[in-house]
């Protein structure tokens, strides 16, 4: 029965199945992914160095671990945690990006959870909008309210986790529409009037989540709060 | 994904079987089923005739693989329930398009069309992959997956995921058991807080583990290049079955 509610729960709508897109927008989407990777594959080696493929692979194995789990969203509904942004907050743009397009490929390889043909654009969608865009729109919020302040953090990890789930949708519905398998009116407002529900719930989890490390281990988020000019020097 | 509660590891339940397909390099049987759904999934639309002899073929590999049947639809069945809901929803949608523009019934085959291609394209790829994964082992798999010019920091990024994968899975049912056993998931709220403060934990505890274990890899003399795998080399039926994919994607392209 879990796995049932687990099957029909709607998140997984944001991975696109094969022959969903059109070879154009898979082609394009290809690209831009597999630009965006070896440059985040640049970056985490050049960060981590040698301890980059046991941190990564664990991290890895957390984010597909973390969405196996069901919780109820506001609203009677069930819904699971996404992770693009708690990967970006967590592991910082770069290892974040990589960590969840790690988590895709396995998903969509071993899992036939999403195409393998959209697997680019599936890790466009989910990682460069959610980890990415997600991680850069959090630390803009926070740093504008104060570093320091829990305050600050709740208001970024709350805005950026909503809105990475819903653009995340917009992108595919985009794409959905370009490949001119689903009308854009109807395929936009499906998938954003969904999603903008199912953002309250990882913006919930998220935010709890991310408390629970802020107050147990902070020096473990990617911006520590106490020991700012390390990371600042690093930029 | 939703194939994890039967168990990371008994995927490939298919894998020691000696068949003709077994015999091939895992790195031929997975050139080859990707060849297959990048032709049958970037086939445009209404192509009924390419699909039915890539389906033809799909169901020859099948029958020579020996994979059992009712493994290999329960799978397919359960992962097309879930893009079947997808997909219904959008003719649903559809369906109150219609009446919205009536006048034009070309619309409404054209969706039909679509429906129906979109649904084949994604039965058969499914299909392909889903005898490929039973057949092939999740190590055999990712050692094929170097012939794709995988970077090895990767692979073995990839490989260690899937080492912990299922220990990341189990520490997670572990925290659920726990709080349900302590009647903290019944009320919605407090589910909520529990479960999101079991992921926090778990982030933190799978951090430190991180770190232990590359200090462990570390002192076995691991300097951040993974190992390479030696690859055996092509045999000459690897060659057939990669020329004769080759083949019968470009007939079926042709084909109209």
């Amino acid at each position: 029965m879990t796995c049932l509610s687990f099957l029909i729960s709607p998140q997984l709508a944001l991975h696109i199945p094969d022959g969903f897109l059109n070879l154009p927008t898979s082609l394009i989407a290809w690209m831009a992914t597999i630009a965006l990777i070896s440059l985040a594959l640049k970056r985490v080696q050049a960060d981590y160095q040698e301890r980059a493929v046991p941190l990564m692979g664990v991290c890895a194995a957390f984010i597909f671990a973390a969405q196996m789990i069901n919780f109820p969203i506001p609203g009677g509904t069930s819904g699971h945690l996404l992770g693009g942004t708690l990967a970006g907050v967590l592991l910082g743009p770069w290892a974040g990006t990589l960590v969840m397009s790690i988590v895709f490929v396995v998903q969509a390889v071993f899992f036939q959870d999403g195409g393998l043909t959209v697997l680019g654009a599936n890790i466009f969608n989910m990682g460069a909008i959610g980890t990415f865009g997600g991680y850069y729109l959090y630390k803009a919020i926070r740093f504008a309210i104060g570093r320091q302040s829990w305050r600050g953090m709740a208001v970024g990890v709350a805005v950026a986790s909503w809105c990475s789930v819903v653009f995340a949708a917009i992108a595919a519905a985009l794409q959905i529409a370009a490949s001119g398998t689903i009308p854009l009116g109807v395929v936009l407002g499906a998938m954003v009037s969904w999603h903008v529900l199912i953002g309250i719930g990882e913006t919930l989890i998220t935010l709890i989540a991310v408390n629970f490390i802020w107050k147990v281990r902070p020096d473990l988020l990617f911006d520590a709060p106490r020991k700012p000019s390390r990371r600042i020097a690093n930029g | 994904m939703l194939l994890l509660h039967i168990g990371a590891f008994q995927l490939a339940v298919a894998s020691q079987k000696t068949t003709l397909w077994h015999a091939l390099l895992p790195r031929t049987r997975l050139l080859c089923a990707i060849a297959l759904v990048f032709a049958i999934a970037l086939t445009p639309n209404g192509r009924w005739v390419t699909w039915a002899v890539y389906g033809a073929i799909i169901g020859g590999v099948i029958l020579l693989s020996r994979v059992p049947w009712r493994t290999l639809l329960t799978r397919v069945a359960v992962e097309t329930l879930f893009v079947g809901a997808v997909l219904l929803g959008t003719l649903f949608r559809d369906g109150g398009e219609v009446v919205w523009s009536w006048g034009i019934l070309r619309v409404t085959t054209e969706g039909i069309t679509v429906l129906g291609s979109v649904g084949i394209k994604m039965l058969l790829s499914l299909l392909v992959l889903n005898v490929l994964t039973l057949t092939t082992s999740i190590a055999d798999l990712l050692q094929a997956l170097v012939v794709l010019r995988t970077p090895p920091i990767v692979l073995a990024i990839l490989t260690s995921m899937l080492r912990y994968l299922q220990v990341s899975v189990r520490e997670f049912q572990t925290m659920q058991r726990a709080a349900a056993s302590r009647n903290l998931t019944a009320n919605p709220r407090t589910a909520r807080l529990v479960l999101g403060n079991a992921i926090g934990s778990l982030f933190i505890r799978t951090y430190t583990r991180g770190e232990r274990i590359s200090q462990a890899m570390l002192s076995r003399g691991y300097t951040g290049i993974p190992p390479a795998e030696k690859a055996s080399r092509l045999q000459r039926r690897d060659f057939v079955a990669i020329a004769s994919t080759v083949a019968i994607v470009i007939i079926g392209q042709g084909i109209r």
